[in-house]
């Protein structure tokens, strides 16, 4: 909104330069934006608060400024000429919609002239970016920019009957407005009309057919006051919004009506010459809950200092106060009083609008900075140390944190979750049509990221998400569960700085070795792993899915975490690759990031370390490839062999040379004894029992 | 005899002073102090026939000979190895400027990297880091929060619903009312997260951005507290010369209420193109806790009051770090995401 500091200065005689006012202004709550010279005037742009609408005229802006500097407040002048005819005599006005009209006055004015606007109108509404049309339409809308009511003039022998009825709009009544439009009426909406029609949308623009001509001669001048909420949802029905409809939605005062009124007429007889008609119509329905609403409120020195930490004198609150309009009646004690807010002062209902009333004009700035006492420790939220540390795992291992938002597209969610579509949830007004579902799976995010990077010519891409996703609505009130999640994405060089190895490529096992490692930064047991294939169903995790349909049939796993499902772990079928032109392979996991954090961690124990050196062994084994790694060291384990600390794989090899379907498994097996020199005759009978085992249970040959 | 033994080691000096390579070295060995078929060992062979007082005095001086020899020519062999060591290390020279063998390094998101400094600071002020959903209840998102029932916030035109009920939310501030349900005053919460507009994205715009929301409340608490609270965390977020000022603002979950600004990390306060010139960035809204929130948990506003505080991450992560384009904060770009530390 523009103030002109020139047409301030006819209502306050601020002391103060254009730029130091806006400080002032500024630093008291009304805040300036910008200071602009135009000519020999200054234009002050404010951004103001939406709580007040008072502020949204010259006059509103005088009185602050008058309270700030203590100074007297002059209200521009009405001079009107007694006239024998009483308007009534020609006119009425009937308010069928009291609950949306609280009040409307009309006016008569007769025999005027419509010309151009002297000079000086002209400026100052251009000062303030208006656009001069003719004087009776300048003056009213001159008029609002001083005093914040909003007017309308009607040709006054253009209103059918010669009446005005206020009332909601008949089912698919239709008007034109001044700018040309045709409009759709509802009944939600209020308009002006006169005995047959609706000539103008209620505090939001006047009808074509009824507004200033050159040939008007008699003017109807309403002014009127409409109750905000339906002004906002009409102005928005109808993507109609003006210079009216702004203030009336944000709240007008209803006792500035007929002041207005007084002084458009004043300067359109004085402009456009004409006589004005005694007495205004005056229809007040709204009149009885206006006063009812006028309560002191109570304002008490104690709660002053309680709240700002700051002692007040309550003469000067009540100095503060009655220049900001408000009615103040002195307390018994001397340090307490009451206050009646003005009725443009909407804002203040209760003890603490006071408070800030009077600080606000004593200024923020006396505030002293104090601090809390001592209440203890502070605390993380909790698993927040472990999230840290996942953080700080994945960024050493290469992999930078990505954030996404929670809403998606549902086609990219549904290609890496199997969230029935009666689980999900689903924004009613996206801002993008294609982004308008809650996202149940971090995935796609990630997918969408790798996309964009490829797109933008980065192959070797590591990401990471911690994030939540939302599923079903069986929280209070319809609420989805909200879960945690962990999500890894990784594509192209294996080491991409290695200038030795620089073709080896991320594959699964790079993405296990990543997925291994949280455990052990977190202290957590090993996770297992166990193959999923098309026909798995694993409902633990998420209910109703099925096999994850977004991994490679033969390259697919879950993670367990004692034994529960908490993830999977994969890479990416390439059928979904190559929809992103992603020829190489690309690993994905995604871990129930609960799950990890709330796990129980076995505490740290010491062993002792062992005195007698250990026997190593290592053996190959012809084998089927179809028998997984994991069940051959598990039916070694099964063994249960006293010596035997550790078995673990340290080559697989599958030559032209072995039969098809089959490949060669070096295992290392360490055996140690605690009290003594394990000898070679104990270690081979351990390992002939081990042969014997694998080749009863796996058919697997030595080789 | 002394002439024989001058000639000797004249002989052996020309052949010590012509050998090349460590192999004559060895050979020189063997041809002069070899147990078989050595010079020397010749000519010592030759002392038995000479007379027992010669054979003394020529025995003293070819041993002092064969010792001579000797020294020398392991003096010989000695720079040879040291030779032969120094060419094997040299052939073994590398390019020490070729570049290491290391992964590349992940960077964590710039909000990341703000949250957790911002937690830090506040940890460290006794302040509990609390958490929300991020579908929110009307009654969380505005009723709780004193939102008028016709607050243009509330319309389907400025907030994310998901039901008639359920909405994303569209402040931190949710997180307040759940903290002062959850627990008695006094307490001290922070509460990161995402919150929800219906912005279309632009370069100053998301749809979705992080904020941090702070809460106070005990007996006795004021606005000079507040004020105090907020110059403490910016001084150790920008640095000991940062300045605070409150200006007077609506927020209607607060009041008084006020917005803080807080001098130019960049200028100090001059002026310059992070502060549009003004010396003063905006860092959002704050208050003390409106009584009807309070009444709304169940807190008696005569007996507690309380502060809060918001303050947006990206746009405080565009000002940092010079980002031109707040979009690029979700498009998770790893040529953008490298850049922060
Ligand atoms: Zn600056």
């Amino acid at each position: 909104m523009k103030i002109s500091y020139n047409w301030l200065r006819e209502m306050v005689e601020t002391r103060l330069t254009p730029r130091d006012l806006a400080t002032r202004l500024t630093m008291a709550g009304l805040a300036v934006d910008a200071v602009e010279a135009v000519g020999d005037d200054h234009v002050l742009e404010f951004d103001l608060t939406s709580n007040r609408p008072d502020c949204l005229s010259h006059l509103g802006v005088a009185r602050e400024v008058a309270a700030l500097e203590g100074i007297g407040l002059v209200r521009p002048s009405t001079n009107l000429a007694a006239v024998a005819t009483k308007t009534i005599e020609l006119t009425a006005v009937e308010v069928l919609s009291p609950e949306l009209c609280p009040r409307y006055t009309a006016r008569l004015i007769r025999g005027v002239r419509i010309g151009p606007s002297p000079e000086w109108l002209v400026r100052r509404l251009e000062a303030l970016g208006q656009r001069s049309v003719n004087n009776v339409a300048d003056i009213t809308n001159y008029v609002m920019l001083e005093t914040g009511q909003p007017l309308h003039a009607f040709d006054f022998h253009q209103l059918r009957g010669r009446r005005i009825v206020v009332r909601r709009a008949h089912v698919g009544e239709q008007m034109t407005t001044l700018d040309g439009e045709l409009r759709d009426l509802t009944p939600e909406m209020l308009v002006i009309a006169d005995a047959e029609r609706a000539v103008a949308i209620g505090g939001i623009k006047g009808g074509e057919d009824s507004g200033i001509s050159a040939e008007t001669v008699d003017v109807l001048l309403e002014a009127a006051s409409f109750v905000p909420g339906q002004i906002r949802q009409t102005s928005r029905a109808l993507g109609l919004a003006t210079e009216a409809s702004y203030r009336f939605e944000r709240g007008v005062d209803p006792l500035g009506v007929l002041d207005a009124a007084d002084r458009a007429c004043t300067l359109i007889v004085a402009i456009a010459g004409g006589e004005v008609l005694d007495v205004a119509i005056d229809v007040f329905p709204g009149e009885a809950a206006l006063r009812a609403a006028e309560n002191p409120i109570p304002f008490r020195a104690e709660r002053y200092r309680a709240l700002t930490g700051l002692s007040v004198d309550i003469g000067e609150a009540s100095r503060i106060l009655g220049m900001l309009g408000c009615r103040v009646l002195p307390g018994a004690d001397g340090e307490s009083l009451s206050a009646v807010a003005p009725t443009w002062r909407i804002d203040i209902r209760i003890e603490e609008d006071l408070i800030e009333e009077v600080a606000r004009i004593a200024g923020y700035d006396l505030l002293q900075t104090t601090l809390p006492g001592s209440a203890g420790a502070g605390a993380y939220l909790a698993g927040e140390e472990d999230r840290r540390a996942i953080r700080r795992l994945l960024t050493n291992a290469g992999y930078h944190e990505a954030v996404s938002f929670s809403f998606v597209n549902v086609g990219l969610d549904a290609l890496f979750s199997t969230v029935d579509e009666s689980q999900r949830m689903l924004l009613l007004d996206p801002i993008d049509e294609t982004q308008s579902h809650m996202r149940t799976t971090l995935l796609g995010g990630l997918f969408r990221a790798l996309e964009h990077n490829f797109n933008h010519g980065s192959r070797n891409v590591r990401l990471f998400e911690i994030g939540k996703c939302f599923i079903g609505h069986e929280g209070e009130d319809g609420r989805p569960r909200e879960v945690e999640r962990l999500a890894i994405a990784a594509t192209g060089a294996r080491h991409e700085l290695d200038w030795q190895n620089s073709s080896a490529r991320l594959d699964f096992f790079d993405l296990k070795g990543v997925v291994e490692s949280l455990n052990e930064a977190l202290g957590l047991p090993p996770f297992g792993f166990r193959s999923i294939g098309v026909d798995s169903h694993h409902p633990a995790l998420y209910p109703g899915r099925l096999y994850p349909g977004w991994l490679h049939p033969g390259r697919a796993a879950e993670i367990l975490l004692g034994g529960r499902p908490v993830g999977q772990l994969g890479q990416l079928h390439p059928h979904i690759a190559g929809q992103g032109r992603m020829k190489q392979a690309v690993l994905l996991a995604e871990i129930d990031l609960a799950a990890l954090l709330n796990s129980t961690r076995p505490e740290s124990r010491y062993h002792p370390l062992p005195k007698f050196p250990a026997v190593v062994r290592d053996q190959a084994f012809l084998i089927e490839t179809s028998v997984s790694c994991d069940s051959i060291i598990s039916a070694v384990r099964d063994l249960n062999l006293p010596n035997l600390v550790d078995v673990r794989l340290f080559d697989i090899y599958a030559g032209r040379e072995l039969p098809a379907g089959s490949h060669s498994l070096a295992l290392t097996f360490i055996y140690r004894a605690d009290d003594r020199t394990l000898t070679d005759e104990e270690v081979s009978a351990a390992q002939e029992r081990i042969v014997a085992c694998l080749r009863n249970a796996f058919n697997a040959e030595l080789r | 005899m002394s002439e024989r033994i001058d000639q000797l080691r004249a002989e052996f000096e020309r052949d010590l002073a012509a050998v090349e390579a460590e192999a004559g070295a060895t050979a020189l060995r063997d041809r002069w102090v070899g147990r078989k078929s050595g010079v020397l060992t010749a000519e010592m062979k030759r002392l038995g026939g000479l007379a027992p007082e010669e054979r003394r005095q020529v025995g003293q001086l070819l041993n002092e000979l064969k010792t001579g020899i000797e020294a020398a020519i392991d003096r010989l062999s000695g720079e040879f190895a040291v030779r032969r060591e120094a060419a094997q290390l040299a052939a073994e020279r590398i390019d020490v400027t070729l570049p290491g063998r290391r992964e590349v390094a992940g960077h964590l998101h710039p909000i990341t990297l703000l949250r957790q400094r911002i937690e830090d600071i506040f940890v460290s002020m006794g302040y509990q880091i609390e958490d929300g959903p991020e579908i929110e209840t009307e009654f969380y998102n505005f009723d709780a929060l004193n939102i008028p029932a016709n607050h243009p916030a509330r319309s389907r035109q400025d907030t994310f619903y998901l039901s008639e009920r359920l909405a994303l939310r569209s402040q931190t501030s949710t997180v307040q009312i759940h903290a002062m349900q959850r627990r008695e005053p006094p307490l001290r919460v922070i509460a990161p997260g995402r919150v929800f507009r219906r912005d279309t994205p632009d370069a100053t715009h998301n749809p979705m951005f992080y904020q941090v929301e702070g809460l106070l409340v005990d007996r006795g608490i004021t606005l000079g507290d507040l004020k105090g609270t907020i110059e403490e965390f910016v001084r150790r977020m920008f640095g000991p010369q940062t300045q605070i000022r409150f200006r007077p603002s609506y927020f209607p979950f607060v009041e008084p209420g006020a917005e803080i600004d807080y001098s130019c990390f960049k200028c100090g306060g001059s002026g310059c193109r992070v502060c549009k010139g003004s010396g003063w960035i905006e860092m959002g809204g704050s208050g003390m806790v409106h009584p009807n929130v309070l009444r709304g948990v169940g807190i008696d506003p005569e007996i507690f009051s309380g502060f809060a505080f918001g303050l947006g991450l990206d746009r405080l992560c565009a000002l940092m770090y010079g980002l031109d384009d707040i979009r690029l904060l979700y498009e998770n770009d790893i040529r953008f995401l490298a850049q922060f530390r």
